[in-house]
Parts: structure tokens; C-alpha cells; sequence
């Protein structure tokens, strides 16, 4: 009954093109078939008798509790205008040099890593943020537009980001699944400090490729991003750049540093963490009930709706389960030319075509936990392969025409950005992207070596 | 980031009730950062370990998204695959909610809250407790079990809602597809 299966991962992509929030259209989707399959006689009932057991393991899931705290310290660090800030004590310090801007832009998509999970929220936030003084100052509009779209999918796979988060419970879960398929009862573990750790170097990689590019591109065409004349009243004095510049380095690496060196649970760091973003808040003046009850009710309605995709792809994968999905995913795997190698290139571009529909969250509880384990139990690194997959899907977001972070920047760009220029602006960082899959293919020490230093894996 | 298909300042009876339970809900998020850090702080400082406390963490976490779910509905949060969606007129919008609903939310709602009655009714007869250390005592384990059953409930009646705007959308002369 494997068609089936396939069925129905094909009609859940079809249906949810509708635009029907996807909890509800993953686990209506699944349901439909379950019920055509009880019916036929083809879909066991009884295998979705579990299912309460299940979403309450989803309730009571100590690893994800980091997700509403980490969105808590991301929404507080927004709405205290923080970005805001950075970006113009970044610009005001780099901006006299031709390409400063930008590279300002990149820092501040790098260090805000943290605030939302959404691809599209933070390329918004990032738009609005920069796009008008880039263009402002003599940007061309597809080298702003391809800088903004990269740095803000940047967040995603920089530490501590809530997408780490997820992708390293999945991980957990398929890499004991793997080993004790391949015979292993004492399994290794994975972890979200792990996941964290090895994406720190290839996400440093990353942001060192797309300044590089930048200041080469300064270099070679200076009518591309024009250096700034500093007007008298935009003299920024040391005290200003410290205050805007230190809070939050200290909350960031504070917030990473106990986890990498293990003084801290995620969860415990992410707590630590949003009293500190609080008490930013509060210092800078940006603190009152109203704004209180803003970041409170964002932070809820972010995390339930992370939570209710979870609980829509638990009914959707245990459809897909029980008409064999699994195995069939198996042995489509297993019987690809080119042994593991050919199964990663495989499963990498069909979630790279996947990306263009589907958003992290989705691929993450829907696909990876598919995939994931038969992957594993060939012998792959699960920590390189949650980085892999994680850049893969940054890289997703970023192609013409379907990336879902040029849709979202096309909504808030100014007409005069001509859609064109931001296909054509993003071409260079796509490269980029490809380039560092390719290294990392080549060299997975990038992705391992830290976490085998900090963890001792 | 999408227009929501329903008014945000509607203001029928059901869009109340997710809005209230939604806004007392999510002070369990500051209440969550608060007892997060007060744990770090006991166990790091004062080198007191309290599992008890830690835990509710969790336990406040579970009751924000599932009896945040509703009020997320309203708030039109939870995401779409919205690029087909984002360009269609306010009308077909409206189609897809109205049918997604009946298709998709409604069902799916109604399995969740059936299935899951039985999984809670058996935790309630039995006075069932945690057994490990510091896990919930009754009745709290089979209080936090019953948001099984509250959350689907909850976003069924908010579905509703949604149902009846999208229906009025529709009807609506002079809308455009």
C-alpha cells in the first residue's frame, strides 16, 4: 500500500497550496485517508489508537520547552527596538566605508538570530528595517535586496535559533530510531546543544562568504554601494556605540556560551535569556504593561502555532505510517545508486524543491522524521546532516523565483525594486550557499570537530 | 502576513471567548521566563535543586499552545502556504476558509477531542498520579491530560466563527474573486 502513502504526501502538498492553515490541513489531510482506508479495509484503525499518548508526549516534551522561551527573548529584543538600534550604530560606524551598510545588515541578521522561527517575519522585519536607508543612500536595489534576503534567512541556522531547537529533537528521536534498527542498544545521543554547536562554524562560514562577496563587490563596482557622507548631526560618540553594541553581545554570548560550554540546558539558557532581553528592555526605557502584554501574547500565538504543526504532522505521519510510507521511503532510499551518497543528494533536492512550498517548521516535524532515520542508519553524522538540511533549506528560500524569503521581501519593497533586481541580487548569495553545502560535504570536520571539542562526542 | 479573511474586531461570542481565555493564557509566558530563571538561579547560586518547579515550566508550556490554540486561530497566526492565498481576492479567501473548515478543521477537531476523551476519562477514574519524581501529582496530571480534550473544543467553536465570516464574505454583493 505504499502508493498510498505516496498519495497521500502529494495531496497534503496539493491541498495545503490552498492556503488552509497547515496544522489543520496536515492532520485533516491524513484523517480523510485513514477514514478511506478503515473503510476499504487497507488502514488499520487500531494504529491511531495512540495518538492521545502521543500529543501528550508533544505537551509534556522537556526539549522543546526552549521554544516559547527562546521566542520570548527574540519578541522582547524586537519590540525593545534593539535591531533598530544596532542597525543604526552598525551603519553609523561602518557606513563611511563603500559596502558598510551592508555589511552592517549582515551583522544584525547574524546576532538576532533568535527572534522567530518564520522565514518570512524576520526578511520582513529586516526589509523594513534597512531596505529604505540602503536604497536611501544609493544602494542598487538588487545588491540590498539579495543582502537582506540572505542575512534574514541568516537567523535561522545561527545558534540559538528555534529552528535548531526543533531540528534537534527530531534529530534525537531519528538517531536512536536508526541505531536500534542497526542492532545498537546502548545508543549514542544527540542533542540540541550539539546541533547548536556544529552550526556555529559553517554559520560564521556563511557570514564571512556573503561579507567577503560584498566588499569584493564594493571593490570591483563602487557605484553598487556607495560609501556615506556623514552629516554633522550623525557623529556617533563611543558611549552610544557601547550601549547599543554590548547589551546585546553580552545577552547573545551569555546565552550561547552556557550552552556550548555546558554550564546550561537550552531551556535553562533560553530562560536566563528572556529575563535578560526583559531587563534590556526595561533599562532602555521600552518597558511598559501594554508593550508587556504585546511580546506575552506574540510569544503564545508564535509558539502555538509551532505546536499545533507538530500536533498536525503527528497525524499525518502516523497515516503515512500505517500505509507503509516508511518502508517504502526505505527501499526507494536504500536502492539509489551511489549508496548514501546518492541517497543524501536525493532527499537534499527534493527538500530543496520542498522549500519552495513548505516552510522550516513543516519539513522539520513532517519530513525529517521520514527521512532522518534511514539516513542515520546509514552510518551519516546526525549533527552534519541537521546542518546540511538546515542550510539546504536556507538556500530553498533563497532561489528565484519560488524562495519564500523573495516573496516576502517583494511585499515589502518599494515599487521601484523591480523584482528582477531581487532575482538578480540573490543569485551571488545563492552561490555562496551552494559553495559552503559543497564544503561542508567535502570537509564535515566544520560541522563536527566543535561539537566533538565541547561535548566530547 | 497574510490579510486575515475575518475581521480581527469582530466581536461575537465565540471570538470572546478565545480572545479572553488567549490574553489570561499568555501571562503563563512571563510566568514560564520568571520560574525558568529563578530555577537557574537556585540551582547555580544556592546549589538547591528544585525538580518540582522546574517541571511546571513544562506544565505551563503545554497549557499555553493548546489553550492558546483558539485564540491563535483569531489572531489568523496560524500559518498558511500562502502563495496562492495571498493573491486571491477576498471572496475565494473566504471559500478556502469556509471549506477548510468543514474539511479539514471540524474533523480533525472532532477525532482529537473523541480520541483523546477516553485517554483523560481513564486518567480521572483511576486518580492517576505521576510516578516519577516531582511528576504531577492528582489531580493535576489528569487536569493537565483534560487540555487534550479543551483545546480541540475550543478551536472547533473559534473554527466556527471563522466559518460564519467567511459564509458572510461570500454572500457579501460586490465582493471580488
Amino acid at each position: 500500500m505504499e502508493w498510498v502513502a505516496l498519495l497521500l504526501f502529494l495531496s497534503v502538498i496539493a491541498v495545503l497550496l490552498a492556503g488552509f492553515p497547515v496544522a489543520f490541513t496536515l492532520g485533516g489531510t491524513a484523517l480523510i485517508f485513514a477514514a478511506a482506508g478503515v473503510v476499504t479495509g487497507t488502514f488499520n484503525e487500531a494504529l491511531l489508537s495512540g495518538l492521545p499518548n502521543r500529543l501528550f508526549g508533544i505537551m509534556t516534551n522537556e526539549t522543546l520547552v526552549a521554544v516559547p522561551l527562546f521566542v520570548f527573548m527574540g519578541v522582547t529584543l524586537e519590540r525593545a527596538r534593539i535591531a533598530e538600534d544596532l542597525l543604526d550604530t552598525l551603519s553609523a560606524l561602518f557606513g563611511t566605508l563603500r559596502g558598510g551598510l551592508g555589511i552592517s545588515v549582515t551583522l544584525v541578521g547574524m546576532l538576532l538570530a533568535a527572534s522567530t522561527g518564520i522565514v518570512g517575519a524576520t526578511v520582513v522585519t529586516m526589509g523594513l528595517l534597512s531596505l529604505p536607508t540602503m536604497l536611501k543612500r544609493g544602494y542598487s536595489p538588487g545588491i540590498a535586496a539579495g543582502t537582506i534576503c540572505a542575512s534574514g534567512t541568516l537567523g535561522q541556522i545561527i545558534p540559538p535559533s528555534i529552528i535548531l531547537v526543533m531540528l534537534g529533537d527530531v534529530m534525537t528521536s531519528a538517531y536512536q530510531q536508526a541505531q536500534l534498527e542497526m542492532g545498537i542498544y546502548s545508543p549514542k545521543t544527540v542533542s540540541v546543544g550539539d546541533l547548536f554547536a556544529g552550526a556555529l562554524i559553517p554559520g560564521l562560514l556563511l557570514v564571512v562568504l556573503y561579507v567577503a562577496y560584498i566588499v569584493v563587490a564594493a571593490i570591483a563596482k563602487p557605484a553598487l554601494m556607495p560609501a556615506h557622507e556623514r552629516g554633522p548631526d550623525e557623529r556617533v560618540g563611543f558611549g552610544a556605540v557601547m550601549g547599543a553594541l554590548v547589551p546585546p553581545l553580552v545577552l547573545i554570548f551569555a546565552v550561547l556560551g552556557s550552552i556550548l560550554m555546558g554550564l546550561a540546558t537550552p531551556t535553562e539558557a533560553a530562560g536566563v535569556g528572556g529575563m535578560g532581553a526583559l531587563l534590556m528592555a526595561v533599562l532602555r526605557k521600552q518597558l511598559d504593561l501594554g508593550r508587556l502584554t504585546e511580546i506575552m501574547q506574540s510569544t503564545l500565538r508564535i509558539s502555538s502555532m509551532v505546536f499545533l504543526i507538530l500536533i498536525g504532522a503527528s497525524v499525518f505521519s502516523l497515516v503515512f505510517r500505517g500505509y507503509g510510507g516508511d518502508e517504502g521511503v526505505r527501499a526507494v532510499l536504500e536502492a539509489l545508486p551511489g549508496g548514501v551518497i546518492g541517497a543524501v543528494v536525493v532527499v537534499m533536492l527534493v527538500m530543496f524543491l520542498l522549500g519552495f512550498v513548505l516552510d522550516f517548521i513543516e519539513i522539520t516535524f513532517v519530513v525529517v522524521p521520514i527521512v532522518g532515520p534511514v539516513l542515520l542508519a546509514m552510518g551519516l553524522d546526525p549533527v552534519w546532516l541537521g546542518i546540511m538540511i538546515a542550510i539546504n533549506l536556507q538556500t530553498s528560500f533563497l532561489t528565484p523565483p519560488f524562495g519564500f524569503a523573495l516573496f516576502y521581501l517583494r511585499g515589502v519593497a518599494p515599487p521601484e525594486v523591480p523584482t528582477s533586481a531581487i532575482y538578480r541580487g540573490v543569485i551571488p548569495f545563492v552561490a555562496i550557499q551552494v559553495l559552503a553545502l559543497l564544503l561542508l560535504a567535502i570537509v564535515p570536520e566544520l560541522v563536527t570537530w566543535l561539537p566533538g571539542q565541547v561535548y566530547g562526542r | 502576513m497574510s490579510e486575515p479573511s475575518q475581521p480581527v474586531n469582530s466581536r461575537n461570542l465565540l471570538d470572546r471567548i478565545s480572545e479572553a481565555t488567549g490574553r489570561a493564557t499568555a501571562w503563563l509566558t512571563l510566568l514560564m521566563v520568571l520560574v525558568t530563571f529563578v530555577v537557574v538561579i537556585m540551582r547555580y547560586v544556592f546549589d538547591a535543586g528544585l525538580i518540582w518547579v522546574q517541571e511546571s515550566v513544562t506544565w505551563m508550556h503545554a497549557v499555553v499552545f493548546m489553550v492558546g490554540a483558539a485564540y491563535t486561530l483569531r489572531h489568523e497566526e496560524h500559518v498558511r502556504v500562502d502563495i496562492f492565498y495571498r493573491a486571491a481576492g477576498a471572496r475565494r479567501r473566504a471559500w478556502v476558509d469556509a471549506i477548510g473548515v468543514v474539511v479539514f478543521l471540524l474533523p480533525l477537531c472532532a477525532f482529537l477531542a473523541v480520541k483523546s476523551w477516553d485517554f483523560v476519562a481513564v486518567s480521572w477514574s483511576m486518580k492517576e498520579a505521576s510516578r516519577e519524581s516531582g511528576g504531577l501529582p492528582y489531580p493535576l496530571l489528569p487536569l493537565l491530560k483534560t487540555v487534550l480534550v479543551i483545546m480541540p473544543v475550543m478551536v472547533s467553536l473559534q473554527g466556527l466563527s471563522l466559518f460564519a465570516n467567511a459564509v458572510r464574505t461570500i454572500r457579501a454583493p460586490g465582493g471580488s474573486d
